[in-house]
């Protein structure tokens, strides 16, 4: 994009100020290679916490292990770094121990849907009141490039020199199929539309999963790099019905198109909902009632 | 009527599907509505049906006791393919009840008659016959069991009826109806049969103390211990020994406002027990020892990104799947030590149904206090085994034990993993504004970013360690207890978990016998009270480790600790060591062996 008139540093510094997007940034820089598709993360989640005020003590970021680890360290909210593949049950203990906490989870390809893929049919189909941030870079960053769960058939990594055998995961038909209420995608090459899908998917009541289109570009020279992604990625039909989760799972099954948006969504009780639920049937005072954690 | 003190074990044995354990359950509640002291352990099979073996024993005493006796008092037999191996089991002069007339053909041998020893009393009933007098129908042969030897030993009978429509009270009433009357039977039958045994049961002892006690199973004590604790959180997987924890948590919980969760796995079950506990809820979860392994890199978590939780192991056999439904003590080594790294952790592991309780409720106090997960070790035995206990009338837990952040501190100076003196940092929970940080699992520095700097790493493991001593000093929790005789002993055991009561009723039959013996309960096993069992072995010229396990593994923790070698009594069959075989190591150790006959 190229604007006319010539930008400033002390304007554009000006210009980050005033959006309000450093509220939630920590004085850590981020330490991820240049030209990541991460960093449009930590610029689309502090715009979309910005956007709904939240204060910064009332947000928990919780990461696994692998290149978007590192996230909670960027952020000025509380984080928790966690085990390999076990973000998902841990972030369920946070939000079941105190409900006025946004909490969001931030993971890749190989962390959610190789070593912790048994945890997602469960924090789905329970409609645990989270937001599951997953950058799909179809390969392992942090261990230097081998191949992942979603990687492509022929991508030849250290692991896999004769090529990849393995049919790639399709993680979007996976959490339509294990009945998650919020169900999206984005591509890191196009932020803002990145910045919105995370404003809503924190919005939406129950759990949502967006699905994160992001290059590795240090040790993905091949499959998924902004060159194909550009090519590729393109807007949902307008007339998709996102409330229609067979619709969704169509076009989840178009590989090729990779198209961005809002696949699925729907409004139903939470988790924390059917204990409080619970409670009330047992004669006791539920936690959101009582207004404690 | 001269008082006497009442010792009395009963076992009931049958097979799956005969009532063993439904008359078994009626006996222990009978007994201690009546005021006895009551411990029964039921042993049964991994399968629901399949005419599995099931053993019922309960022991009813007017005077404290610690464990299961080696020898039946009483043995009734529902199945006598499954009962003539118990029959070694009952003491001179015991009694042993059958049915004259079993539903099944016997092949010559195997009716239980046959197998009797001299001097074991035989009481032959017809117990199908007179079920299907009372009732119409011959499954109440095991209440009609029961019935005879209440009525034989003139135990009071409203308290069995109590017991009865308490048992089938959801039932409809015609199953009622039916149990009482196959009971009374039973009852008019044995209280008018001439005995000839010398068993003896006196009145219950008058202590108004016991009046006000209840009577439950170790489980069901870490229940009301996490209850009285304040439990807020609980996430877990059934397992055996431990799914009866979760089940009465799922009850009991909702009804306190608290929440519980059964998750996909064991992982998830302490992995969200974690995150409950890192977001500043009390968050407990519970498994045995296959759950416990898959818990192990998590419990690395907890202890470096210090965050409090409460883990309960009931162990049982293992490697592997193992034994389900068999005793064991040998996930000591994977509580005190499992996981890597330098991952020292609190393990307590108490010795009877009371200690179930005070553990249970005393490791959410610590896990806040120390900032670190708590194992509270159990077993089968101990899960399982029911004990009359009475506890305080206050609730004697605390709540609130976390070290706070001052408020006016801002967060750019707010250090959540400072090294202070005894190593407890300010913590805060989030929600709180003035203590935002990030939690790790690699090692950081004291404002919790990631550092792997050698003095960093060396000062953390260091406090992560040493915070933990404080544990030793914790108020109002028996870590260690000495028992028997003072000063220099020419025997002492050391023991630990469940064995322990059969070590301290071992312990004292042998003073009996003049050995000058002591015996100390270790509850704390990590960190180890090293002080107090130094100076224990120091006064012992001989020292036996009785456990369950085949290493030795706590012999191996206290040598290994102390440099003292030490006599490894080791069993692994499955079930409670027997205080005989204790005693005879004993004996044998103060150079005084006897023959095992001896034994009274």
């Amino acid at each position: 994009m190229y604007s006319e008139h010539p930008v400033y540093l002390e304007d554009k510094l000006e210009e980050i100020r005033d959006s309000g997007r450093l509220r939630y940034r920590s004085k850590s820089m981020p330490t991820w290679c240049p030209g990541c598709g991460y960093y449009s993360m930590t610029e689309g989640v502090t715009w979309a916490l910005n956007e709904t005020g939240v204060r910064n003590e009332d947000v928990v970021i919780v990461s696994g292990i692998g290149c978007a680890s590192r996230f909670p360290f960027f952020m000025k909210t509380y984080g928790f770094h966690t085990l390999h593949g076990r973000t998902l049950p841990v972030a369920t203990g946070i939000k079941l121990a105190n409900d006025k906490l946004t909490v969001i989870v931030v993971g890749g390809d190989g962390d959610g849907f190789a070593i912790g893929g048994g945890h997602i049919p469960h924090v789905a189909r329970r409609n645990v009141d989270i937001t599951y941030l997953l950058f799909d870079n179809g390969i392992y960053g942090l261990t230097k490039g081998q191949v992942s769960p979603t990687s492509a058939i022929g991508f030849t990594t250290p692991t896999s020199p004769f090529e990849n055998h393995d049919q790639p995961l399709n993680p979007l038909m996976m959490l339509l199929s294990y009945g998650a209420s919020w169900v999206g995608q984005a591509y890191a090459g196009q932020p803002d539309h990145l910045a919105e899908m995370i404003r809503a998917a924190i919005a939406h009541r129950g759990f949502s999963y967006l699905h994160i289109l992001s290059p590795c570009v240090t040790f993905d020279k091949t499959d998924l790099t902004y060159h194909n992604l550009d090519l590729s990625v393109q807007d949902l039909p307008e007339d998709h019905d996102q409330t229609d989760r067979l619709a969704a799972i169509r076009e989840a099954t178009k590989v090729d198109r990779r198209s961005v948006g809002l696949y699925y969504v729907e409004e139903r009780p939470t988790l924390s909902d059917s204990l409080d639920e619970i409670v009330v049937r047992a004669g006791g005072k539920a936690a959101q009632q009582a207004g404690a954690g | 009527m001269t008082s006497i003190h009442t010792d009395v074990q009963i076992g009931i044995c049958g097979s799956a599907g005969d009532g063993t354990i439904a008359v078994g359950d009626i006996l222990k509640r009978a007994m201690a509505r009546a005021g006895y002291r009551v411990i029964a352990f039921d042993e049964y099979p991994a399968e629901i049906r399949g005419f599995g073996k099931c053993v019922a024993r309960t022991r009813i005493t007017t005077e404290p006791v610690y464990s299961m006796k080696s020898e039946t008092d009483i043995l009734v037999s529902l199945n006598d393919a499954h009962a003539i191996p118990h029959v070694a089991e009952v003491r001179d002069f015991g009694a042993v009840v059958y049915d004259l007339a079993p539903i099944s053909m016997v092949d010559e041998g195997w009716h239980i008659s046959g197998h009797l020893n001299p001097g074991q009393l035989p009481y032959g009933l017809a117990m199908r016959e007179m079920s299907e007098q009372a009732t119409g129908s011959s499954r109440s042969r095991n209440m009609v069991a029961l019935g005879f030897i209440a009525g034989l030993y003139q135990l009071p009978r409203p308290a069995f009826i109590d017991a009865i429509v308490a048992k089938f009270q959801t039932k409809a009433a015609a199953v009622t109806e039916s149990n009482v009357a196959a009971f009374n039977a039973g009852y008019d039958n044995g209280a008018g049969t001439y005995r000839f045994d010398k068993v003896e049961v006196g009145p219950p002892a008058r202590r108004t103390r016991l009046q006000d006690s209840t009577m439950m199973t170790g489980n069901a004590a870490v229940v009301r211990g996490c209850l009285d604790a304040g439990i807020e959180t609980f996430f877990g997987y059934p397992i055996t020994p431990a799914t009866s924890i979760m089940e009465r948590l799922s009850v009991e919980m909702p009804k306190h406002g608290a929440r519980l969760l059964q998750t996909e796995d064991e992982i998830s079950a302490i992995s969200a027990t974690i995150g409950a506990g890192f977001a500043g809820a009390r968050a407990a979860t519970a498994t045995s020892g296959p759950g416990f392994a898959l818990m192990s890199e998590m419990m690395g978590l907890g202890v470096m990104a210090e965050v409090p939780a409460v883990v309960f192991v009931s162990q049982r056999g293992g490697p592997s799947t193992g034994m389900p439904t068999k005793t064991e003590q040998s996930d000591l080594n994977i509580a005190v030590f499992g996981g890597h790294g330098d991952a020292r952790r609190i393990v307590l592991a108490p010795t009877n149904v009371e200690g179930c309780w005070r553990c249970a409720g005393r490791a959410f106090e610590m896990a806040e206090a120390y900032q670190t997960p708590v194992v509270v070790l159990l077993d089968l035995y101990l899960s399982n085994r029911y004990e009359t206990v009475a506890f305080p009338k206050k609730n004697p837990f605390l709540r609130d034990m976390c070290k706070k952040p001052a408020r006016d501190k801002g967060d750019a100076t707010y250090r959540r993993f400072e090294l202070t003196v005894d190593g407890v940092s300010p913590r805060a929970i989030p929600g709180e504004a003035h203590g935002i940080h990030t939690a790790t699992g690699l090692e950081h520095n004291e404002f919790g970013r990631p550092n792997d700097l050698s003095d960093m790493h060396f000062q953390m493991t260091e406090k992560r360690h040493e915070k933990l001593n404080a544990a030793l000093k914790h108020p109002d929790i028996t870590i260690y207890k000495r028992f028997g005789d003072s000063g220099e002993v020419e025997v002492g055991l050391l023991a630990w978990g469940s064995t322990f009561g059969e070590a301290l009723e071992a312990m004292l039959l042998a003073r009996d016998e003049g050995i000058r013996c002591a015996a100390m309960k270790v509850v704390m096993l990590s960190p180890l009270p090293v002080k107090p069992i130094k100076r224990f072995l120091k006064d012992c010229k001989e020292v036996i480790v009785p456990e369950l396990n085949y290493e030795g593994q706590f012999a191996n923790l206290v040598s290994g600790t102390l440099g003292r070698s030490v006599i490894r009594l080791n069993r692994v069959t499955g079930k409670p060591m027997a205080v005989a075989e204790i005693l005879d190591a004993i004996r044998s150790a103060a150079g005084k062996r006897k023959l095992r006959k001896s034994v009274a």
